[in-house]
C-alpha cells in the first residue's frame, strides 16, 4: 500500500478494525458503522442484487425497506429517519384519503404494505375478509394494554384477539379561516349554510364517504351512522345542493387552507392542531350537533412482505419516548397514559387536542356497517361524479 | 416443391405475427372478455366482485350521466381550443418560419414530452392557485380570484397537456403544401386572406381533423388533469371509473362503465371519420 | 403572429421552468423560493424509493419498448403476407389497442389477471410438490405486457405504413436477382424500415416512461416514477421531484441533441 493511498483513502485500516469492533459491541449503529467506514453506498448497490448479498445479516432480517400506509401530514418525517438511521430499514410513505380507499387496494392484492393505519370500524371488516394478521405481541414489548384507554382501544380487538394496536384517537371537525369568515360555524348545520353564503368557492369536503355523507347527515340531524335509505336521500340533496359552491373534494385540504385557497374544511384533530399552531387565525370547532369521534390502530396486512420490518416499526412507535415526539409533531391525542405523561402542559392543555369531554358528547364513533354498506359507496361516488 | 414453398412460406408468415397475436390474445382480448362478464356481475358485499347475471349495472349507468356529458362536451372544446391555439403555431412553423430555425422550433414543440406531464401540471397547480396568478391579481388590486379548480383550469391543462400532439399533425400537412401554390394564387390576385382560406386551409384538412380526433379521442379517457387541476369537482368519466374501483369497490359497474366508455370511444371515432371523409374529401386520414 | 407564436411557446415552457427553477430551491416547500440551493439534487439522489422508482421505470420502458420494437416489426411485416380477412382483423385488433383509453386497458388488464390469478395460485398450491408454492402477483410482468400492448400497435402501424411506401419492385427486384428473402430483408428491407422502427422505438419508451394511469391500476406493489410523482403530490411534493424531473429533462435533451449531431454527419457523410 502506498503513503498515497494509506493518507487518502477514506479510513485506515486501524480505524476500520476498530469501527467494527464498536459495530459488534453495540455502541454505533449500523448507518453510523456504514457511514463511517463509506461501505453504506457499497452495500446499498450490492442490496439491490437478491441473493448476491445478505442483508438480513446486517440488519437482524429487517431487510432494507418497508413501507406503510398511513394518512396525509400524519407523522413527524424524524421518526422514520431516526428508525432508519437505529435500523438500516428506509420506510416507504403512502398516503390515502379514505379508508375504503385502503381496503380497495388491499383486496386488489399486492400493496407491499408492511404496517397500516386503519381506523376503529374497519378492522372487524379486515378481519372478516382474513386481509389482516392477528398481532404477535411478543413481538411488541413495547405496547402495553394497561397504560391505553379501553374506550380507544376495544375495537383493535375482535373475538379477545388483538388484531390492531392504537395509534391515536381524535375527532372530524371545522376548521374555518376566521380572517375570511365571520359568520359563527359552530355545527354542521352552519358549515353547510357557511359553504353555500360566505364561504362561496372556498369550503372543502373530504374524499371520503364516513365523513363528508356522516356530516351532512348530522346536519340534517339524523346519525353520522345512518344507513337508512330516506336519510341518505336527504343527504344527497344536501351534498350535490352544496358541490358547486365547494372549492375542492380532497382529503388532503392542509396545502389549500395553508395558501388560503380555501377558508374552511372538513378537519381532522391533527390537522387542525397543525394549521393552528401556524396559521393561528384557524381554529378548529367540533360540531355541537355531532360529528365523528375515532381512533386509528396500526395494522400488518396479511400480505404484507417484509413482516419482521412492520412489528420492528410498530415496536418502535409504542415507545413512549418516540411516541410522544409523534404526538407533538402529529397533533392528534394519545390513547396511552405512558405517552400522556410524558407531553408538555401546553399540549395537554390545547384544547384542540384534547376537547372538554361536554363537546365530546354529541359525537359518534364510526360503525362498520358504513365501510361496506353499498349504499353509501354509490351515494359518494354519484355526489362525486354529478 | 410448390406445396412446401407454400407450407414454408405459411410458417414464416405465422412465425412472423404469432407473437403479436399472443400478445392481442392475452393483453387486449382476454381482458376485455373478462371485463364484459364482470360488467353482468354484482358488487359482493364488502365490495369486488361476485359471479351473477344481471343487466342492472348497465341499468345504473344514468347516474353517471353528468360526468359522461362533462366528459362529451369538454373533451371535443378542449381539442378545439388547442386547434385554435395549434394552428397559427404551425402554420407559423411550416410557412413562415426561417429554414434554418425551423427544426429547432419544431423540436422546442416536442420537447415538453419528456418532462413527466404529471410534474407539468403540478407546477400548473402552483400557477393557478393562490400563490401563483391571483397573488399577482391581488398586487393590482382584484383580490380573491379563485382560478384552480374550475373547470377553465381544466381546459386550460388540457390545452396545455396536448398542444403538440395537435401541432404536430397540422405542422406536418402543411409543411408538405407545396409553396408554388401559394405563389400561384398570390400571382393570380389572390389576396392573402382568400388564399388562405381558398388554398392552405383546404389542404391542411387532413391534419387538422387528424390532430382534432388524436386529442378527443384521449380526453374522452383522461384522468391526470380533472383530478389535480378540477379538485375532484369537474368529474370526467375516467374520474367515475378510477372512484369506482378505487374508493367503492363496485367493480362491475365500473367493468359496465368501462365498456360504455369504449362504446362511446368507437362511436366518436366513427363521426370523426365520417366527418374527415366529407371536409377532407379524402380517406386519407391517418389517426396515428 | 409572431408574438402569438412567441407566446404560446412561453406558454409551453414557463411551467418547465418553474419546476427547474423550484429544483434549486433551498427551502422544503415546493411552492415557496427560499433561496438557491443544490441540496435537493443530492437527496433526491440518495432517496431510495425514488431512486428505485426511476430504475423501474426506465427498465419497464426499455423493455416494453424494444419487446414492442422486435415483435411490432415482425407483425408489420407478417401482415403483409396474410390473407385480407386474417388482416382485417390484426388492423382492428391493433387499432383498437391505440384507441381504447389508458384507463379501460388498466382497468380490464387488472380485473383479467385478478380473476386469472385467483384460481392458477390455489391451483398451483394444491399440485406444488413442495412447501412454498410459487405465487402470481402484479408487478413488472403485468406493467410490461399492458404497456407493450399499446407500444407493439404504435411500432406496428409506424413500420407497416413505412413497408407500404417502400412499395414491392425493389423487393422483387432483389429476388429476381436471387438474394434469398433473408438477405433481401437484411441489405434491402431493413435498413428502409429502421429509422421507422427506431422511431417506434422511442416513442414506445416515451409513452411508457410518462404513463400514470395504466400502471397506476397493473403496477401491484412496484412503483413507477410517475406513481412515485403522483403520491408525493398527495403527501406533499419537496423539490427532490423537482430535481429529479431536471435531471430527466436535460438527460433527454442530451439524447436528441446526440441523435440530431449523429443524424447530421450521417447525412454529410453520405453526401446530402
Amino acid at each position: 500500500m502506498t503513503k498515497w493511498y494509506r493518507e487518502n483513502a477514506p479510513i485506515t485500516a486501524d480505524k476500520l478494525a476498530d469501527e467494527l469492533m464498536r459495530l459488534k459491541r453495540g455502541s454505533v449503529t449500523r448507518r453510523h458503522f456504514l457511514g463511517v467506514t463509506g461501505l453504506g453506498l457499497a452495500t446499498a448497490v450490492l442490496a439491490r442484487q437478491p441473493g448476491l448479498f445478505n442483508s438480513a445479516a446486517f440488519a437482524g432480517d429487517l431487510g432494507t425497506q418497508m413501507s406503510i400506509a398511513t394518512w396525509p401530514n400524519y407523522h413527524d418525517p424524524a421518526t422514520f429517519e431516526a428508525f432508519t438511521a437505529a435500523t438500516g430499514v428506509a420506510v416507504e410513505v403512502n398516503v390515502f384519503g379514505s379508508n375504503e380507499e385502503m381496503l380497495a387496494k388491499l383486496q386488489a392484492g399486492g400493496t407491499g404494505w408492511d404496517l397500516f393505519v386503519p381506523t376503529n370500524y374497519t378492522i372487524s371488516t379486515y378481519v372478516k375478509l382474513g386481509l389482516i394478521d392477528e398481532l404477535d405481541m411478543s413481538k411488541l414489548p413495547n405496547y402495553d394494554a394497561s397504560t391505553e384507554t379501553a374506550r380507544f382501544t376495544n375495537e383493535g380487538i375482535v373475538e379477545g384477539k388483538t388484531y390492531a394496536v392504537p395509534k391515536n384517537w381524535g375527532t372530524t371537525g371545522i376548521a374555518v379561516n376566521s380572517n375570511k369568515i365571520k359568520a359563527p360555524v359552530t355545527s354542521w348545520k352552519e358549515f353547510f349554510d357557511v359553504a353555500i353564503t360566505e364561504a362561496d368557492g372556498r369550503a372543502m369536503v373530504h374524499d371520503y364517504q364516513l365523513t363528508t355523507i356522516g356530516n351532512a347527515l348530522v346536519a340534517l340531524g339524523y346519525s353520522f351512522n345512518s344507513i337508512k335509505p330516506d336519510e341518505l336521500v336527504k343527504a344527497e340533496e344536501l351534498l350535490i345542493r352544496v358541490k358547486p359552491h365547494l372549492y375542492a373534494i380532497n382529503s388532503d385540504y392542509q396545502p389549500s387552507m395553508r395558501a388560503t385557497d380555501a377558508w374552511m374544511t372538513m378537519c381532522w384533530t391533527n390537522d387542525g392542531a397543525q394549521l393552528n399552531r401556524d396559521m393561528p387565525e384557524i381554529q378548529f370547532v367540533l360540531g355541537k350537533d355531532g360529528g365523528e369521534i375515532w381512533s386509528d390502530f396500526y395494522a400488518i396486512p396479511k400480505s404484507a412482505a417484509n413482516k419482521a420490518a412492520g412489528y420492528a416499526l410498530l415496536n418502535y412507535l409504542m415507545t413512549p419516548e418516540n411516541a410522544v415526539k409523534e404526538h407533538i409533531a402529529n397533533g392528534a391525542p394519545t390513547t396511552d397514559s405512558r405517552v400522556l405523561k410524558l407531553l408538555p402542559a401546553e399540549v395537554t392543555s390545547n384544547k384542540i387536542v384534547y376537547p372538554d369531554e361536554a363537546a365530546l358528547t354529541p359525537l359518534e364513533f364510526g360503525a362498520a356497517v358504513t365501510l361496506t354498506d353499498p349504499g353509501r359507496a354509490e351515494l359518494m361516488a354519484r355526489f362525486k361524479s354529478a | 416443391m410448390q406445396a412446401a414453398m407454400n407450407t414454408k412460406r405459411n410458417l414464416v408468415t405465422a412465425a412472423l405475427v404469432a407473437p403479436a397475436a399472443a400478445w392481442l390474445c392475452v393483453f387486449l382480448v382476454l381482458p376485455f372478455i373478462a371485463m364484459l362478464i364482470f360488467a353482468f356481475g354484482e358488487r359482493a358485499p364488502e365490495g369486488g366482485y361476485q359471479a351473477a347475471f344481471t343487466f342492472a349495472q348497465f341499468a345504473n349507468l344514468p347516474t353517471r350521466a353528468a360526468a359522461f356529458w362533462n366528459t362529451l362536451v369538454l373533451a371535443p372544446v378542449g381539442a378545439l381550443l388547442c386547434l385554435l391555439v395549434a394552428y397559427p403555431v404551425a402554420y407559423y412553423l411550416a410557412v413562415k418560419a426561417n429554414p434554418r430555425y425551423r427544426l429547432i422550433l419544431v423540436s422546442l414543440v416536442v420537447v415538453p414530452f419528456w418532462t413527466s406531464l404529471l410534474v407539468r401540471t403540478y407546477a400548473w397547480m402552483y400557477i393557478l392557485g393562490s400563490r401563483g396568478i391571483p397573488n399577482l391579481l391581488a398586487m393590482i388590486g382584484i383580490e380573491d380570484v379563485r382560478m384552480l379548480n374550475t373547470p377553465g383550469a381544466v381546459l386550460l391543462g388540457i390545452v396545455y397537456g396536448y398542444l403538440p400532439l395537435m401541432i404536430m399533425p397540422i405542422y406536418v400537412s402543411l409543411e408538405k403544401l407545396d409553396r408554388r401554390l401559394l405563389e400561384a394564387s398570390a400571382d393570380l390576385g389572390g389576396r392573402p386572406v382568400s388564399t388562405f382560406f381558398g388554398v392552405t386551409l383546404p389542404l391542411s384538412l387532413p391534419g387538422v381533423m387528424t390532430g382534432v380526433a388524436l386529442v378527443t379521442i384521449l380526453l374522452l379517457g383522461e384522468y391526470l388533469i380533472p383530478q389535480l387541476l378540477g379538485g375532484g369537482k369537474v368529474f370526467f368519466i375516467g374520474n367515475a371509473l378510477v372512484d369506482l374501483f378505487l374508493q367503492s369497490r363496485n367493480w362491475p359497474f365500473g367493468s359496465a362503465i368501462a365498456v360504455t366508455l369504449v362504446a362511446v370511444v368507437v362511436v366518436v371515432l366513427m363521426v370523426a371519420m365520417r366527418i374527415a371523409w366529407k371536409v377532407a374529401g379524402t380517406r386519407q386520414v391517418d389517426l396515428v | 403572429m409572431r408574438a402569438f407564436v412567441s407566446s404560446v411557446y412561453l406558454f409551453l415552457y414557463a411551467p418547465i421552468a418553474l419546476v427547474v427553477l423550484f429544483s434549486f430551491n433551498a427551502g422544503r416547500n415546493a411552492s415557496e423560493f427560499t433561496g438557491f440551493s443544490t441540496a435537493w439534487y443530492g437527496k433526491a439522489l440518495g432517496n431510495t424509493f425514488l431512486v428505485a422508482a426511476l430504475q423501474n421505470s426506465l427498465m419497464i420502458a426499455f423493455t416494453s419498448a424494444a419487446l414492442a420494437a422486435v415483435f411490432g416489426t415482425m407483425a408489420a411485416l407478417g401482415m403483409e403476407r396474410l390473407g385480407t380477412r386474417t388482416r382485417a382483423v390484426f388492423d382492428a385488433l391493433f387499432a383498437a389497442a391505440i384507441v381504447v383509453p389508458g384507463v379501460v386497458i388498466g382497468i380490464a388488464t387488472l380485473v383479467a389477471l385478478v380473476a386469472v390469478f385467483s384460481f392458477v395460485n390455489p391451483a398451483l398450491a394444491t399440485i406444488w410438490p413442495g412447501d412454498q408454492p410459487p405465487q402470481f402477483g402484479l408487478g413488472y410482468g403485468s406493467i410490461i405486457a399492458a404497456h407493450g400492448l399499446f407500444s407493439m400497435a404504435l411500432v406496428t402501424m409506424i413500420v407497416k405504413a413505412r413497408i407500404a411506401s417502400l412499395g414491392r419492385d425493389i423487393v422483387e427486384a432483389s429476388s429476381d436477382l436471387y438474394a434469398t428473402p433473408l438477405t433481401t430483408f437484411r441489405l434491402i428491407v431493413l435498413p428502409q424500415i429502421l429509422p421507422s422502427i427506431l422511431a417506434g422505438f422511442l416513442l414506445a419508451f416515451t409513452f411508457s416512461f410518462d404513463d400514470f394511469i395504466i400502471a397506476f391500476f397493473v403496477a401491484g406493489s412496484k412503483t413507477t416514477l410517475p406513481i412515485y410523482v403522483f403520491a408525493s403530490i398527495r403527501r406533499g411534493v419537496t423539490p427532490e421531484i423537482n430535481a429529479i424531473a431536471t435531471l430527466v429533462l436535460v438527460a433527454s435533451l442530451l439524447l436528441i441533441l446526440t441523435a440530431r449531431v449523429l443524424m447530421r454527419e450521417k447525412k454529410s457523410k453520405s453526401g446530402e
